[in-house]
């Protein structure tokens, strides 16, 4: 699949994970490959496209053993234009499906 | 592709992009190889898995662009704050003439019924013959009429100038940041052209009565005074009377 194309819509699942808790990059990196077929390391720019528009800030954590990992949190601005584009999106694919399914209708 | 070999690949895009912060980014890519060798991965297959520094480090140019709106934003937010302080100074003196102006329309209603009323409560009006006291008390309602809808218009007009230096903050503030940027909003006041007509009648009239009452009231008190400077002979300034 076309990776611009694939690009916006990654942007929505980052923040529905980051919805549900913070994240640090690498566990958004690993969700997103195990679901979705991208290269690992695409992850990382929309990340830092997200946290330049305001919609995702950054914090350090210590860990246990380790050097503090870099936690990626939604801003208020990032839930609402999350809930936005939600909804805006699941509507687009809605209707999309209908089209696609009717052209294979039109074949048989 | 070896991890070191990978870090530096995209080190190197990255400075060729001018991509800001490119060590922060490093530094992601740093911890990914740790996390996934932890995990049991080779580099190779980390950095396969990654995909082409080249074309990943191109994927942070338009996020270097963001960051330069970014500060754009930044500069804008900034310099109108310094606008919002004169024009908030600004406002200001523009409500307190309107406060003002309702003053100087409450001071004239309340002499005018005095006047015309015969009333001088704690014998605050100076001495006045009845007929004067009513022409001159006419001509100060009329005054007060004037000031009134003077004052009404220009609260409008400052409701609609704020209304319209609002719409300038945002729509500056939008396009520093690339959002939608509305309409303009002119500093006048639009009413109903009935409206208009109705305020335009009443200040043309208010203007004449007042000028009228006012010669007249001047004119029959130089009469009943017998004086040019009436209010000499009226001793009205404190003084005693000539007469």
């Amino acid at each position: 699949m076309n990776i611009q194309y694939k690009k916006g819509v990654l942007e929505l699942c980052v923040l529905s994970l980051l919805k549900k808790h913070d994240c640090y990059g690498y566990e958004i990196s690993d969700y997103l490959s195990k679901h979705i077929d991208i290269a690992d390391g695409t992850v990382y720019p929309i990340l830092r496209k997200l946290r330049s528009e305001g919609l995702l800030t950054t914090y350090m954590q210590e860990e246990s053993g380790g050097p503090p990992r870099k936690y990626y949190s939604l801003t208020k601005l990032g839930r609402e234009t999350y809930e936005k584009e939600r909804a805006e999106y699941l509507n687009f694919a809605k209707k999309v499906e209908i089209l696609l399914e009717d052209e294979n209708n039109d074949e048989k | 592709m070896m991890r070191s070999e990978f870090l530096s690949k995209l080190a190197v895009e990255l400075k060729k992009n001018s991509v800001p912060d490119a060590d922060e980014i490093i530094n992601e890519y740093e911890q990914h190889f740790a996390f996934k060798m932890a995990d049991g991965y080779s580099e190779e297959e980390i950095a396969a898995k990654l995909g082409n520094p080249a074309e990943l480090a191109s994927q942070f140019e338009s996020a270097g662009e963001d960051r330069k709106s970014g500060g754009r934003r930044a500069t804008t937010a900034i310099g109108l704050g310094f606008i919002d302080i004169f024009a908030g100074a600004f406002f200001i003196l523009l409500m307190a003439w309107e406060i003002i102006m309702a003053a100087f329309s409450i001071c004239n209603a309340v002499a005018a019924v005095c006047l015309v009323g015969g009333l001088s409560p704690w014998s605050i009006l100076p001495h006045l013959p009845r007929l004067s006291g009513v022409v001159f008390g006419l001509s100060l309602a009329a005054l007060s009429v004037l000031s009134a809808t003077g004052c009404i218009y220009f609260a409008l007009f400052i409701r609609q100038l704020m209304r319209s230096y609002s719409r300038f903050h945002q729509n500056a503030l939008a396009a520093a940041s690339g959002r939608p940027i509305l309409p303009s909003l002119g500093i006048y006041p639009r009413l109903p052209a009935k409206t208009n007509r109705r305020i335009r009648t009443l200040a043309l009239f208010s203007v004449a009565l007042f000028t009228a009452c006012f010669v007249l009231g001047m004119i029959i008190s130089m009469i009943s005074s017998g004086s040019l400077e009436f209010w000499h002979t009226w001793g009205w300034f404190g003084y005693k009377p000539f007469i």
